[in-house]
């Protein structure tokens, strides 16, 4: 297969057999939920769908898939949501099939959806690449594939010789499972298990930091990939750097 | 006739009753005015009978007016103050039959309540408890009564965003109230028509009553020593010479530096802000009753609090300001006939011709101006909450009515946008000309009754030696700290290790650059006129024409003859020095802070956008540190300072400030101020400089702007330096790091980015890849490769061992591929190989270097090389090559 990074998302074009346009993360009814933590700012879900659908244009995908965390209230759904969330995923629906697979936000979202839209939490095998939320622990049967993920909002700051030159932009993270450390049993062909952590579509996310993402305890895979050789993207599949280099520079 | 017989009988024979045998020149001149019914701006010194001169008319007016409800009401900036106005009115009150009451933050619920049922005819308050005057619906009964508002330390007020919210409230009373008498006393300004328009408002006439302070004062500097246990025994010798001494000093850290060295004398205490009231008020009394010797203080005691007799003032530093250096000296004396001593220790060189050149100004009473603000719309946001509050719907039009009265606002045409913004925000709806109110909006308001920025201070602890290290500003914090930022503070470098429970937990870093840029407090800051004066000083040497002691001049003038006998040259008032030093360069320029803060960051806006690198900036009166990358001279600054447009100063500043940490800290505090944040609110996982770009083109940026261009930053005084340079008024000179650069700096730090995303990722890849290693390999001998990185590449590569330039640059791993092409009998598999190494060496051939950079890129072979190359783009272009390649190659080739 092969990828192609859609800067206007950020998000996925998965090309293989089919053509999927993967989407993590992207928290509609967040500011509801950011008003009741204090900061008060008028929804945006209008502008975020018009991306969705911007890059349903751009890439003329089979289907979307949703990769958790479509919705941001938990454990209630939000007075937001209810008013949202349906107009939402009937404009994605009228353009093209989609599917979820449901994130640590999504409860309570089945009742927006049809049946085969809801995908099993623990992750899918679709067309060669296993798809996961990423909060929880990767099932045996993700062994030996590409896994692809959200959850993590990974983000890179860029530094010179004098300071920090760019701020957090969103990026996605590959890196090999140390299958070991996440429970897995080694792949019977002897195949390497590798992830790819996506960033988030929601345009609010404060995100994580790629050299921190090891350390954060966020997730059961969150301390299982071998950071030192893990390769930094940005959005348009910029290559950054390694990570373990990235690390060393911000300590040097 | 003298004013006292303007005066009715029953107040004259309180007069006599309380000594009174003489009325003072303030009170002679204030009273008549006020008799006629006037609105009065008073000037005049400290312990003049300012309070009397207002109060003793009204109180004739007050005993002869029937009903109830508050009748006069005095206005302070200060509880402490209104503590003391209460202690000295209650008396004349008492006698006269008029009842008296203070009310603010300390006021007891029980105090309270008699309050709301029994008014007092005379109501001491704050700013803020006379904005909660009108949300209680029978204290607001009590309203309609007031006929005389005064209002004390008019200076302090008026030029600060409680004044604006104070001006509006005012004209609130007035729509219950009808126009009632305004009194303001005030310290000396330099601007007396316009603080008196400040309390009238545009359209009403106003009287002005000035006494000026100055030739009732005495002030010399002295230098103190450079080192602070010199400075502490200046200090000492100092308290001993007077019975009695206030030492004010301008930061709270000083206070309770030299409180520190101080205390084991028993005679000495320390009175600041953050002091407990009851810590404070135990200090003011031991040091009326002669207990202690000296208070150390700051800027809390220039106002009137009475604490008894004061023989000298003692300013320890430079005053920075003329009224605040005469406002401090007055306290001094405490009689008109009598001359205030003050006594100014200068603390270095920068600090010592400060002081002097401020001196001779406060005795010449070149006050500044105190600049009113104009059109604040995070006030009118407050105000128009508050309003809904009161009256639970208004429109528009009443609304604009209403703030349009108050001078600070009376063109102000901002009502429906602000309306609109907070409609954005939901604390109030707007259904055409109508306003109503939220839920949200009576929380709001009592949250937010005052407009000094409740900042939420957050603590840095120094992991390593279990210590806090300082504080920051929350609104600073969560727009800049992330987990391995490392940041500046009391001059060392820290790295974040975590952020826990609103505490920053750090480590010591050792990087030289520090990334984030910190915040020491709001400072003072020097202005334009003292910082010219003061270069001027440094290039005239007149210390001893300015009053300079024998010793203060000696040591002054051995730093101006250490530099020359260095051949290091002095800036001054028309010269400006760039001085090279290990991270950048030192640009030595009298501009005070405004002028030097917009300057710094007009530079390095250019600076970023040209070299795609960030620019670090240190901003303090006479100098401005830029910290550099490498390839930044002093020469590339000075070409700037001669071709910058003096006219395009603003407009560059408004384009590029959004980037800089110092813009996104104010749009944090004016957003809380328009109730767009809440005082309390959490920001984790939330992207704080997206949630700002929502504010883009809002009411809350174009206040961020006015609140920068007004109180950080003075376009137009930096517009005059550079046109000074440009037309040749001022020389430019590049010389080595001298003590006058090496000298200290104070107020800000921030790092501007380069503009575009695009350069920053640039920046990144190209330092990648001059890190990464690549393998020489002699295609001619075949004998010689070599492992290096591509930083280290000569221009034109060649074989050391053959002296061929037909070098190829290969990928480490391919340092396995080297045997076969050694090899004399090739399978087509390595004949392939062959040609590939081959054309890879005849493109550095032809190329060089260039070559090699492009051939050290992931998944660039021979071909793509070539390609990139072919394209003949140098500089930043040919990097975008690479990265297009580069994203290519991962998209199809890698990993899937």
């Amino acid at each position: 297969m092969t990828p192609e990074f859609i800067s206007g998302g950020p998000a996925l074009l998965m090309k293989n057999t089919c053509r999927l346009l993967v989407i993590a993360d992207a928290h509609f009814g967040a500011e509801s939920g950011f008003s009741r933590k204090g900061v008060h700012i008028a929804s945006n879900s209008r502008e975020r769908l018009r991306r969705i659908c911007s890059c349903i244009d751009e890439t003329d995908p089979d289907m979307l898939l949703f990769l958790g965390d479509l919705k941001h209230s938990v454990p209630l759904m939000s007075h937001q949501e209810f008013a949202e969330l349906p107009q939402i995923l009937d404009t994605i629906r009228k353009k093209i099939p989609f599917r979820l697979i449901p994130g640590n936000h999504d409860g309570g979202i089945e009742r927006f959806l049809e049946p085969e839209e809801l995908l099993p939490k623990r992750g899918a095998l679709i067309d060669g690449t296993w798809y996961v939320h990423g909060h929880m622990h990767l099932p045996p049967e993700s062994v030996g594939n590409l896994i692809v993920c959200g959850h993590h909002h990974p983000v890179v700051s860029l530094y010179d010789e004098v300071g920090c030159s760019l701020r957090a932009q969103p990026a996605y993270l590959l890196a090999e499972i140390d299958e070991e450390c996440a429970g897995l049993a080694l792949h019977e062909n002897g195949r390497s298990t590798r992830i790819l952590f996506m960033p988030a579509f929601f345009e609010y996310a404060g995100g994580l930091d790629v050299r921190i993402i090891h350390a954060s305890k966020l997730s059961p895979v969150s301390r299982c990939f071998d950071a030192e050789n893990a390769e930094v993207f940005l959005g348009d599949g910029t290559y950054i750097d390694r990570l373990g280099r990235l690390i060393k520079n911000a300590r040097a | 006739m003298p004013a006292r017989n303007l005066l009715s009988p029953e107040i004259q024979a309180t007069l006599l009753k309380r000594n009174f045998l003489e009325l003072s020149l303030t009170q002679q001149k204030a009273i008549p005015p006020i008799m006629e019914g006037k609105h009065l701006l008073l000037i005049a010194p400290t312990g003049t009978g300012k309070t009397e001169s207002a109060m003793l008319p009204v109180f004739d007016r007050l005993i002869h007016l029937p009903g109830s409800g508050f009748k006069a009401l005095y206005i302070t900036p200060l509880r402490a103050l209104n503590r003391d106005i209460l202690f000295r009115l209650q008396w004349w009150c008492h006698e006269l039959g008029l009842s008296v009451g203070v009310r603010h933050g300390d006021t007891s619920q029980y105090e309270r309540r008699k309050q709301a049922l029994n008014p007092p005819d005379l109501l001491i308050t704050t700013p803020e408890t006379l904005q909660a005057l009108f949300i209680g619906k029978r204290l607001r009964e009590h309203l309609p009564q007031v006929r005389y508002v005064i209002i004390d330390e008019i200076h302090e007020l008026a030029g600060s965003k409680r004044g604006a919210q104070l001006s509006i409230a005012l004209e609130r009373l007035a729509e219950y109230a009808g126009e009632f008498q305004r009194i303001g006393l005030s310290a000396t300004v330099g601007n007396p028509e316009e603080v008196a328009s400040f309390l009238t408002g545009k359209d009403r006439p106003h009287a002005i009553v000035n006494i000026p302070a100055a030739p009732h004062m005495d002030i010399s500097v002295r230098f103190a020593g450079e080192d602070f246990d010199s400075q502490v025994r200046a200090v000492e010798r100092c308290i001993d010479h007077d019975k009695s001494s206030l030492l004010f000093v301008n930061t709270r850290s000083t206070a309770e530096a030299l409180g520190h060295r101080l205390y084991e004398r028993g005679d000495v205490e320390v009175h600041h802000g953050s002091l407990s009231k009851e810590v404070r008020i135990d200090a003011e009394d031991r040091f009326k009753q002669g207990k202690i010797r000296s208070l150390i203080c700051t800027s809390s005691m220039e106002l009137g609090i009475d604490i008894g007799h004061i023989e000298r003032v003692i300013q320890f530093g430079s005053p920075r300001e003329v009224s605040r250096l005469l406002q401090r000296v007055g306290r001094a004396g405490h009689r008109l006939d009598t001359v205030s001593h003050g006594t100014i220790l200068a603390t270095g060189f920068d600090d010592l011709c400060e002081s002097l050149v401020i001196t001779r100004k406060a005795k010449q009473n070149e006050s500044e101006d105190v600049s009113i603000i104009h059109g604040a719309l995070d006030v009118l946001a407050n105000q128009i909450a508050a309003l809904l509050v009161e009256y639970g719907e208004i429109t528009i039009g009443r609304v604009t009515a209403i703030i349009q009265r108050a001078y600070g606002f009376y063109d102000c045409g901002a009502v429906p946008e602000v309306c609109g913004q907070m409609a954005e925000h939901r604390l109030i709806r707007m259904e055409g000309n109508l306003l109503t109110r939220t839920g949200r909006c009576r929380t709001y308001l009592y949250g937010n009754l005052s407009m000094i920025p409740d900042e939420k201070k957050v603590q840095i602890f120094d992991l390593v030696s279990r210590r806090p290290v300082g504080t920051l500003d929350e609104s600073f914090v969560i727009g800049w700290i992330n987990t391995g930022a490392t940041f500046i503070v009391k001059g060392q470098l820290w790295q974040v290790v975590d952020l826990d429970d609103g505490k920053i937990i750090v480590e010591p870093a050792h990087s030289a650059t520090g990334e984030l840029p910190s915040w020491e407090g709001e400072q003072i800051p020097v202005p334009f006129a003292v910082a010219q004066e003061t270069g001027r000083l440094r290039r005239t040497h007149a210390f001893a024409a300015y009053g300079a002691g024998a010793l203060s001049e000696t040591y002054a003038d051995d730093i101006i003859s250490s530099m020359e006998d260095s051949g290091a040259p002095v800036a001054s008032d028309n010269l400006v020095t760039l001085e090279h030093f290990d991270d950048g360069v030192v640009m030595n320029i009298c501009g005070g802070h405004k002028a030097n803060e917009a300057l710094s960051r007009v530079l390095s806006i250019l600076l970023t956008a040209r070299y795609g690198s960030s620019v670090g900036i240190e901003v303090g009166a006479y100098r401005i540190v830029f910290r550099l990358p490498s390839g930044i001279r002093a020469g590339d600054l000075r070409d700037l300072l001669y071709s910058v447009d003096p006219a395009h100063i603003e407009g560059l500043l408004r384009l590029a400030m959004k980037r800089t940490a110092l813009f996104k800290y104010k749009i944090v505090q004016i957003a809380k101020k328009f109730g767009a944040i809440d005082q309390q609110a959490d920001y984790e996982r939330i992207s704080i400089h997206r949630l700002l770009e929502t504010f883009e083109d809002t009411s809350i940026q174009t206040e961020t702007y006015r609140e920068l261009f007004t109180t950080i930053m003075d376009v137009k005084e930096a517009a005059r330096l550079v046109q000074q340079i440009q037309s040749g008024e001022t020389e430019v000179v590049i010389a080595p790091l001298s003590a006058i650069g090496r000298e200290g700096l104070s107020s800000s730090r921030d790092i501007i980015p380069p503009p575009s995303a695009d350069q920053a990722i640039i920046a990144a890849v190209k330092r990648r890849i001059e890190d990464d290693n690549i393998l020489l390999f002699c295609m001619n001998c075949r004998k010689w490769k070599s492992l290096t990185k591509v930083s280290r590449v000569s221009e034109q590569p060649q074989c050391p061992k053959c002296g061929a330039r037909l070098v190829a640059a290969l990928k480490p791993w391919e340092d396995e591929l080297i045997p076969t092409v050694k090899k004399k009998q090739k399978t087509n598999e390595e004949k392939a190989t062959e040609r590939r190494f081959m054309k890879n060496a005849n493109i550095v051939l032809s190329s060089g270097r260039q070559a090699v950079v492009a051939l050290a890129a992931r998944g660039v072979g021979p071909e793509n090389a070539s390609r990139i190359i072919a394209r003949m783009c140098d500089g930043d272009d040919f990097y975008r090559e690479i990265l297009k390649a580069e994203r290519n190659y991962i998209k199809t080739h890698r990993f899937w």
